[in-house]
């Protein structure tokens, strides 16, 4: 349907027609929240899904708990896949109507064409990324937090003097990696890796003193993957907050942030929070 | 004691002399039409390729994404406050690496293919493992080999051993690899040398040793320096894979730029920044398999 809307446009370009052709693709992704209930009916979205009927949505693979549980994005279970059926109800699709499919972590919000609806992946927003695609409402705010081998140095030193003096490594494009270099602003390049799995192989031999991943990551990679490392303290949160992916300026994103507004002011997102992510209050807060 | 060419001085030539580079296919005369047909085609197959490139529905998009002159210079700079890192700067490392792992290479693949070529039955079981090693090094993806050095390694903690840079790991593991392949070419090499060499070296009075270093070597080396080169262009590429080490060299840097500032004219500036470290070695590589050719067929000097 969106291939009939740009051939639509191309066509209006030849007949001078180019001033409305854009505004009307504009206006359908610019006005945040002012679709009405009506319009944001399963039937009524039926010209903005990826397929007719069903609600596209991707994540990785594999996934991790507290997101998804099991590796299964589709039994509803953990936080993101519980969030995307929530969202999916709100908008009048049944458990059957959403779809699942696979999407690289880096290439969900790289720009062009989708094959979802949205992507649901603890992505953080930010501006440079917003700018590649169209980010929803934030569905969870997040707080960076460390991760070290047990018993060495930054687990009792961590002033914000003394975390400049540390090898760090995260994965190439994290949040986390950003966090490193503009607000700790190490001495020492930090080590730089494809995956998250691989920082945390390189924490464990040893070769880094730490890395740094939002908190709920960070504690499920103290507590169950890595066998030496703990979660030393978490960092006050940076206006940092996860949101779902779409293609850039899909219209979609107006009906899915009335959703998210729903869940949020009807508190099933702070009981699915409280469900999956209650245990990540316990950690000390201290400054970068 | 040359390797003698099939083409004697004086044999008449045909289609090798009019360009200098060997037989042509498609060769279609020379003189002012041939001038004005090559200048013609040219224009008209750059001309698609950049109409293609410049037409397409997205033209501006890869523009913007791949060759936004801003987003260029930045990651060439680089400006670690802003969380990306120097692709220029990063570059040094990749050629460090390379020229490092060239000479040990060279070292270790001759090694390994006068092992394989050696005849002494003494040296039987060495011979079996510098065939299990190329076969092995040849088979496994060099990306496995970088990644079970960076991180194995490592994770044995081993005094001294287990506590290098990942650089080194980095270049263990190309070493390794190219070696096994450099050792084959290596050998083609020296199998390209005639047994009647050896048969009149050591019938002069040379030793084995003698003969091998002063007859058979040189020859052999002429003859593989074009596919030696090859390989060597491959291996300036291939240093870019120590990258997964978590190693800052110009292609995980332009990554992290892309990462950053969602734009992958930091990639374009890697490609740029390779392509000025191999097109020179590639031209060297033409010239000297010309200045062979020439060589041979008793042509002259260019």
């Amino acid at each position: 349907m969106r291939r009939f809307i740009v051939a639509a446009c191309a066509a209006l370009v030849v007949t001078g027609g180019l001033a409305a052709c854009g505004s009307t693709t504009n206006g359908g992704a610019g006005t945040g929240g002012a679709g009405s209930a009506a319009n944001c009916t399963k039937s009524k979205l039926a010209s903005q899904l990826h397929t007719a009927g069903k609600l596209t949505v991707a994540t990785d693979n594999p996934v991790y708990p507290p997101w998804f549980i099991h590796n299964s994005p589709t039994n509803g279970k953990g936080y993101e896949s519980a969030v995307a059926y929530a969202i999916g109800k709100q908008l009048g699709f049944g458990k059957s109507d959403v779809t699942w499919v696979k999407e690289p972590f880096d290439s969900s919000f790289a720009a062009g064409p989708k094959d979802f609806d949205f992507d649901i992946n603890e992505v953080s927003v930010t501006p440079q990324r917003a700018q590649a695609v169209t980010f929803s409402n934030s569905y969870y705010p997040v707080q960076q937090a460390i991760v070290a081998r047990k018993g060495t140095p930054i687990v009792t030193k961590h002033s914000p003097a003394q975390l400049k003096n540390y090898l760090y490594g995260d994965q190439l494009g994290s949040t986390g990696l950003a966090f490193i270099t503009s607000k700790i602003q190490p001495t020492q390049q930090p080590k730089v890796f494809d995956t998250l799995a691989q920082a945390a192989a390189s924490l464990e031999a040893g070769r880094i003193d730490a890395l740094i991943t939002d908190t709920p990551t960070a504690q499920f990679m103290a507590s169950s993957q890595l066998k030496h490392a703990v979660l030393v303290a978490q960092f006050p949160t940076v206006g940092e907050h996860y949101g779902l992916v779409f293609e850039k300026d899909n219209p979609l994103v107006t009906c899915v942030n009335k959703a998210i507004g729903e869940l949020q002011s009807n508190g099933t997102l702070s009981s699915l929070q409280k469900k999956y992510l209650g245990i990540y209050l316990k950690f000390p807060t201290i400054q970068p | 004691m040359d390797a003698n060419s099939s083409w004697a001085p004086g044999q008449p030539a045909g289609a090798f002399t009019a360009t200098g580079r060997g037989p042509r296919l498609f060769s279609g005369g020379g003189g002012t039409q041939a001038k004005v047909v090559s200048t013609v085609s040219t224009i008209v197959v750059l001309g698609a390729l950049a109409a293609v490139f410049l037409l397409a529905p997205g033209a501006r998009a890869v523009e913007h994404e791949f060759f936004s002159p801003p987003h260029l210079w930045h990651s060439f700079i680089g400006n670690p406050g802003q969380g990306y890192y120097s692709v220029g700067a990063a570059i040094w490392l990749n050629i460090r690496m390379f020229l490092v792992a060239e000479v040990l290479i060279l070292a270790l693949a001759l090694f390994v293919a006068l092992i394989r070529q050696s005849a002494a039955p003494m040296l039987f079981p060495i011979r079996i493992l510098a065939t299990i090693y190329v076969d092995f090094f040849r088979g496994v993806p060099l990306i496995l080999v970088i990644f079970a050095f960076g991180f194995g390694v490592p994770a044995l903690r081993l005094p001294f051993v287990s506590t290098q840079p990942d650089v080194v790991y980095g270049v263990a593991a190309l070493v390794l690899s190219y070696s096994a392949y450099v050792s084959e070419v290596y050998r083609a090499g020296l199998n390209s040398v005639h047994f009647s060499q050896v048969s009149a070296a050591r019938s002069l009075g040379l030793s084995h040793a003698t003969s091998l270093r002063y007859v058979v070597l040189p020859q052999a080396v002429r003859n593989i320096i074009p596919p030696l080169l090859n390989d060597f262009i491959s291996l300036q590429k291939d240093t870019a894979l120590v990258g997964t080490l978590g190693v800052i060299e110009a292609n995980k840097a332009a990554g992290i730029y892309s990462e950053t500032v969602f734009n992958f004219s930091s990639f374009t500036v890697a490609a740029i920044l390779f392509l000025i470290l191999t097109i020179p070695l590639a031209r060297f590589t033409d010239r000297l398999i010309e200045r062979d050719r020439r060589r041979r067929l008793a042509l002259g000097a260019p």
